[in-house]
């Protein structure tokens, strides 16, 4: 066997690995929720089988059907669906992939960027082999530019997102890239997006959308139904399934997680610190952070990841039916409310964690910054000034996918609870 | 009158106090962790109570911190080190001030840990991954300059100049002293400009962490003068140095253990 072979097999034998910890450590608790075994076995699918056959029927994929990778949260899905084609989100959260990554962008790159590169050289990962086109849209500058170097791999389509949301003319010059966006997308498939089409997508995302905040609402309750950890995951599985099929299992587990409340089959003590994760995403199989301030006694039950609330937050506001209200609908609702640290200015991430902080009623915030990315940690002086007027504490963690800073972040962490759990008590 | 006890298992030492009910500090005593730091503090342990003359049947609570806290089967309970130090720093701050920011200089770590006036945590800040601002950064360089971590507190009180020293990395810093020395420089300034880059170091992650006057130094650090006057001179504030600053911790979480005994809080 050549070197670059017996390489590739030690990278996926670290995969499989990490991710069954990952996903062994969650089977293990007897408080998991039935409903979560359908996004476990999404992840296994993925990271764990591998398999391409396994993946295209999960995802219901017909012969000629097009698989089109996404990045960032600014890619509409509403297109890809009425275009006839399915979307996947291919945001790597692998450390050995990161590693890979590592010698082929700049050491001071985010692991995001990392490991999506990694996965996509390799081209071994069956998720990233067979999307048909990837789309990376221009969000900050590591995402812009391995753009460019994922295009040595695969096809490659950019996406210009504005950076400043509030102007009249990058608002227009958005709805034109949607536009182009959805030529491409018809061009690709052969398919023309009808309005019926993206009609019944528009609310197929919407039905996805209110799964997932009918689960945000269920934590907000003081009874924890359901660990951070796992509701994280169960979002983060969205990246990898159908819509449709997604929010079915979405239903079934807040029906589940309702019952349990209604039974008071709560999970954890009620006096456990209610932790907010704000800042950069924790991505499959990264379960590093969110096990970590589960492990030390508090519960997440909230966070503001792009992996998470803030992906499926926002639906699209469509008051009439016609092509082109639908399309300004669909464009509006991937600039406007996002408050990705991409933008400036950003006020409204701002607003948005005040809100959180009041409704998930937080005890502390840990604030995850992925090694590289400036902009979340840019924003972190904001957010530590505001929450400073809300008497929140804060803690900020700098990491990337390495397990090697474990112990360093363990004390770190579990002070950090400690010290939340002390000034709970004297109120 | 009971006896609460204390052991700060600390990556290169352990630390162990004993506090009696009215929060006096009874004895503290210091060895080297060792590879089985389980034994270690058990015998001494055993050893301190025997020099105080207690048996360790009259020490209700035993509390540990540091590293190795996990690992002590001796121990009733454990507390992690911050909460350690900033209880351990109401009773070892010199009379009557009153802490905000304890900066504790350890073998491996440091940490800046702002307090309330209860001795709670209210926010706190330790050193990222590197050995550069920590004892470690002190001890890798007295080897290259031939003295005794001892006794670099009194050389570098005697600097004219003190000298810049890259205060990121122990490893760069090192091979930077070495090129100091080649180049004919004064030791006294080289070791006043190793306790300036370490200060330099921690004060940056004080300020983040939100600084507040009076500042208590803890830590084996603490016994070097020359860093006292470092942080003095860098924090541009008097820096109060702990009564047995190395047993801050150990001390700590024994007052914690009285105080979650019955005994009198404070």
């Amino acid at each position: 066997m050549d070197q670059l072979e017996k390489r590739k097999a030690r990278f996926v034998r670290g995969l499989v690995c990490s991710a069954e910890t990952v996903l062994a450590e969650l089977t293990e608790s007897p408080d998991l929720p039935e409903g979560m075994g359908y996004f476990i076995n999404i992840m296994k699918d993925v990271f764990v089988h591998q398999d391409k056959s396994l993946i295209s029927t999960r995802l219901q994929r017909t012969d000629n059907q097009k698989l089109i990778g996404t990045y960032c949260i600014m890619v509409p899905e509403e297109l890809i669906y009425a275009a006839g084609a399915i979307p996947v989100r291919l945001c790597g959260g692998s450390y050995e992939a990161s590693s890979i990554g590592d010698e082929l962008v700049p050491r001071d790159t985010c692991p995001v960027v990392k490991a999506s590169v990694g996965f996509t050289s390799l081209g071994l990962i069956s998720i990233y082999q067979i999307c048909d086109a990837v789309i990376v849209p221009t969000t900050c500058d590591a995402k812009r530019k391995m753009g460019e170097e994922l295009s040595k791999f695969t096809e490659v389509w950019m996406l210009e997102v504005p950076h400043i949301k509030d102007s009249e003319g990058a608002r227009r010059q958005w709805l034109e890239h949607i536009k182009a966006l959805k030529k491409d997308l018809e061009k690709l498939t052969g398919k023309k997006i009808r309005r019926k089409a993206l009609q019944s997508s528009i609310r197929m995302i919407a039905g996805a959308q209110y799964e997932a905040r009918r689960l945000y609402e269920i934590r907000k309750s003081a009874a924890t139904v359901i660990m951070g950890r796992e509701a994280m995951l169960a979002l983060n599985a969205y990246s990898y399934d159908t819509a449709l099929e997604w929010t079915k299992a979405m239903a079934g587990l807040n029906d589940e997680l309702e019952s349990r409340r209604d039974n008071g089959r709560v999970v954890a003590d009620s006096n456990a610190p209610r932790v907010l994760i704000a800042g950069c995403p924790p991505i499959f199989p990264n379960w590093k952070i969110p096990s970590l301030i589960e492990e030390m006694g508090a519960v997440i039950v909230a966070d503001e990841s792009c992996m998470g609330s803030r992906y499926l937050y926002d639906p699209a506001g469509i008051t009439e039916k016609s092509m082109r209200n639908m399309m300004a609908g669909i464009a509006a609702r991937y600039l406007m409310p996002c408050v990705c640290p991409s933008f400036a200015p950003n006020e409204d991430r701002l607003y948005r964690l005040l809100q959180m902080v009041d409704e998930f009623k937080i005890s502390g915030i840990i604030y995850h910054v992925l090694k590289g990315c400036v902009i979340y940690d840019f924003e972190l002086i904001r957010v530590e000034k505001i929450m400073k007027e809300k008497n929140i504490p804060v803690l900020r963690i700098e990491t990337d996918y390495s397990p090697e800073d474990i112990e360093q972040l363990r004390t770190r962490i579990e002070a950090f609870v400690e010290m939340l759990g002390t000034k709970m008590k004297k109120g | 009158m009971e006896y609460y006890g204390g052991i700060d298992a600390g990556s290169t030492y352990i630390k162990v106090a004993i506090v009696d009910s009215n929060g006096g500090i009874q004895g503290c005593k210091v060895v080297s962790t060792g590879i089985d730091c389980r034994s270690t503090a058990k015998k001494v342990f055993g050893e301190l109570c025997d020099e105080i003359g207690l048996s360790q049947s009259n020490v209700p609570a035993v509390i540990s911190t540091g590293y190795g806290r996990k690992l002590i089967d001796i121990a009733n309970e454990n507390v992690t080190e911050i909460k350690a130090h900033a209880a351990g720093s109401l009773r070892t701050a010199p009379d009557g001030k009153r802490i905000g920011t304890i900066i504790d200089i350890g073998g491996q770590d440091s940490k800046v840990i702002i307090i309330d006036k209860d001795g709670e945590t209210r926010n706190f800040a330790m050193n990222d991954k590197c050995a550069a601002g920590t004892g470690r950064f002190l001890e890798v360089l007295s080897r290259v300059l031939e003295v005794t971590v001892n006794d670099l507190g009194a050389l570098s009180l005697q600097a004219k100049a003190p000298c810049r020293i890259n205060s990121l990395c122990a490893v760069f810093a090192e091979s930077e002293v070495i090129s100091l020395l080649a180049r004919g420089e004064d030791r006294a300034n080289i070791i006043a400009g190793i306790h300036r880059s370490l200060a330099k170091r921690i004060s940056g992650m004080a300020k983040r962490a939100g600084l507040e006057s009076d500042v208590l130094l803890t830590g084996g650090g603490a016994l070097n003068p020359g860093l006292v006057t470092a942080f003095e001179d860098e924090l541009m504030m008097d820096i109060y140095v702990a009564e047995n600053p190395q047993f801050n911790g150990a001390i700590g979480a024994a007052l914690l253990g009285r105080n979650s005994n019955g005994g009198a809080a404070g």
